[in-house]
């Protein structure tokens, strides 16, 4: 019973860190209609940031997290406005098509100017631990995963209440309309994709405080910001956190019970069987 | 140019096929891989290029033949042939397996749901005691690079055939419309869903068979290895480079490719994977319909092609 509650609570912990993975992935996905299969590349990226970042300047790294995510805002401004943009109009099979080949470079890149070692972040508190009722909380899961969750909350605020948010939620809704009312979308495409960017920088940062880095965590990461999002649907944030706990969860419980080797298998099945459940995605009104 | 195409065709075919007679080991080795790549990019080519379902887990194929013959040599002394089929078997029970849940959606849908293939297939795989776990399977050795090579070469002409009967068969020009206009080819009578999957199917039937091939000839195989990831990438990027939906395009385009990236590992492996990378950004952006297209227009527009696509798709 001990063992059972210690694995959900690993698994909720999971998946509040599986939320804002998600999170930039569904706000790209949504608003400007690119499903980003460099995304889990830029978790990735955004994860080295934070760990140079705490072993060159020593910043911890949740004090750190709003240098990487400024830092990859930047990046994905300058990758839509250079790139991106210029297959805009073009079928979806050539923007799939060209963010894999930005995964396959960031991959390769990484691996030639990081190296192919894991790395971690081990900020000095890293082995401490809280006890709840005979469960074992770590103190950076616990920091990692709540943060997450509250970077997600964040966003959605932001989403909602400010006039950049409202103009990106229009021109997700109506290009041509938002256009009339003003909004420049190669500007406003470049900080949405900015944003999406920022936010898998911050999820690459709090990521690499819980697990180990190394360039090819790419594809998975995609695949679960993938799944999460279908899950959860790209209307609401409180649907990818939704979906990032349900993933956190079945993972936990898939490796207590099966094996941890099946863990990605997992996450993999559960994407397949929400395609045959709900067919047409369970996005709601964006699908 | 048209009506010598079909004598040069055979030409450089006669002189693929007496490759070995005259080339040293290393280029007939060279020749094998290539022409492996080739027969996957051709795979892909009918899903992702004539049905316009990018794949982004042929490999998963590619993977189970491999295994196919592996295990039927290994644990059950079988000879070859039967471990070809025994692989073919796989990768059709799993196209559509996979094919029907996920196919029936619209292509992102599918393009991620395969992205992670390679990697699952290769967790399940690690665990199964009949295909050796994470140690993988020593194949029986057979050291004939000549037999490999024209078993390739067979394959290769094998697949092209199959796309040439695409353009010109029921079936190709349903996978087509498709590729144009979903809802379209639904109003016509195409039962898409079914076309979908076929043509997943027989995509998965060929990377079945090179990977077969290849494990015969490597005599070795562990999950690692046969669902190499980078397999995908190199496929996709030599149809796309070569011009995706044509019959010819993806051949030259790992013909040229592989050719480059024998030279580029040479010197540093991971410049090759990045140089692979940037090919497919920069491909995508000025030639997304590949060299074919670019070999069928450039005379007349010149380097204005390059960028009247720019200006076709940008925002």
């Amino acid at each position: 019973m001990d063992l059972l509650l210690q694995i959900l609570v690993n698994g909720i912990l999971q998946g509040g860190l599986y939320a804002i993975m998600a999170l930039g992935l569904a706000l790209v996905w949504g608003v400007l209609n690119i499903v980003n299969l460099a995304h889990g590349a830029f978790i990735m990226l955004g994860a080295y940031i934070s760990w140079y970042s705490f072993s060159w300047l020593g910043l911890d790294p949740f004090i750190g997290l709003p240098l990487t995510a400024v830092l990859m805002f930047g990046v994905g401004y300058a990758i839509q406005r250079g790139i991106l943009n210029l297959v805009a109009r073009a079928p979806m099979f050539n923007t799939l098509l060209i963010t894999f080949g930005l995964e396959v470079v960031l991959t390769y890149l990484a691996q030639l100017v990081f190296s192919a070692d894991f790395r971690t972040i081990n900020p000095s508190y890293s082995g401490r631990n809280i006890d709840v009722l005979g469960v074992t909380i770590p103190v950076v899961r616990l920091a990692a995963s709540g943060l997450a969750i509250l970077l997600t909350l964040v966003m959605w605020r932001f989403l909602l209440h400010t006039r950049l948010g409202r103009a990106i939620r229009a021109t997700a809704q109506n290009l041509p309309a938002a256009r009339l009312h003003g909004v420049e979308p190669r500007h406003l495409y470049a900080v949405t994709f900015g944003l999406g960017l920022a936010l898998a920088g911050a999820a690459g940062g709090l990521y690499g405080t819980v697990s180990q880095i190394n360039p090819y965590i790419g594809a998975t990461l995609t695949a679960k910001s993938f799944a999460i999002s279908i899950i959860g649907g790209l209307d609401t944030p409180l649907g990818v956190i939704a979906g990032g706990l349900v993933l956190g969860l079945i993972e936990a419980l898939t490796t207590l019970y099966v094996g941890p080797t099946f863990a990605d298998v997992a996450s993999f099945g559960v994407l397949v069987l929400v395609l045959i459940v709900r067919p047409s995605g369970l996005l709601g009104r964006t699908a | 140019m048209r009506p010598l195409r079909i004598p040069l065709i055979l030409i450089v075919l006669i002189a693929l096929a007496l490759l070995p007679l005259y080339g040293s080991d290393t280029i007939v080795q060279f020749g094998i891989s290539t022409l492996l790549l080739a027969v996957l990019a051709q795979g892909w080519n009918i899903i992702g290029g004539y049905a316009g379902y990018p794949s982004f887990g042929n490999s998963a194929f590619y993977g189970l033949g491999a295994y196919g013959v592996g295990i039927a040599m290994v644990q059950w002394q079988l000879p070859f042939a039967v471990g070809l089929a025994l692989g073919v078997i796989l990768a059709v029970v799993f196209a559509i397996c996979l094919g029907i849940p996920v196919l029936r959606l619209k292509g992102h849908y599918f393009a991620i749901a395969t992205l992670a293939l390679a990697q699952v297939m290769a967790a399940i795989v690690s665990n199964v005691e009949l295909a050796g776990q994470n140690i993988g399977l020593v194949l029986p050795p057979l050291n004939d690079d000549a037999l490999f090579y024209e078993l390739s070469l067979v394959l290769l002409v094998a697949a092209t055939l199959t796309v040439w009967w695409l353009t010109r068969s029921r079936f190709g020009f349903g996978l087509i419309a498709i590729r144009e206009n979903e809802e379209g080819a639904v109003v016509m009578g195409v039962d898409t869903t079914r076309y979908k999957v076929l043509a997943f199917a027989l995509a998965g039937v060929f990377s079945a068979l090179a990977g077969g091939i290849h494990a015969y000839w490597i005599t070795f195989l562990d999950p690692e290895s046969a669902f190499d990831i980078t397999l995908n990438v190199k496929m996709i990027i030599m149809a796309v480079f070569g011009g995706p939906g044509t019959i010819l395009g993806p051949i030259v385009g790992s013909f040229i490719l592989s050719a480059i990236s024998e030279f580029l590992s040479s010197e540093v492996t991971s410049i090759a994977g990045l140089f692979f990378g940037v090919v497919i950004v920069v491909a995508v952006v000025l030639m997304p319909r590949g060299l074919a297209d670019v070999a069928r227009r450039f005379h007349r527009t010149g380097w204005r092609y390059f960028i009247e696509n720019i200006r076709m798709h940008r925002l």
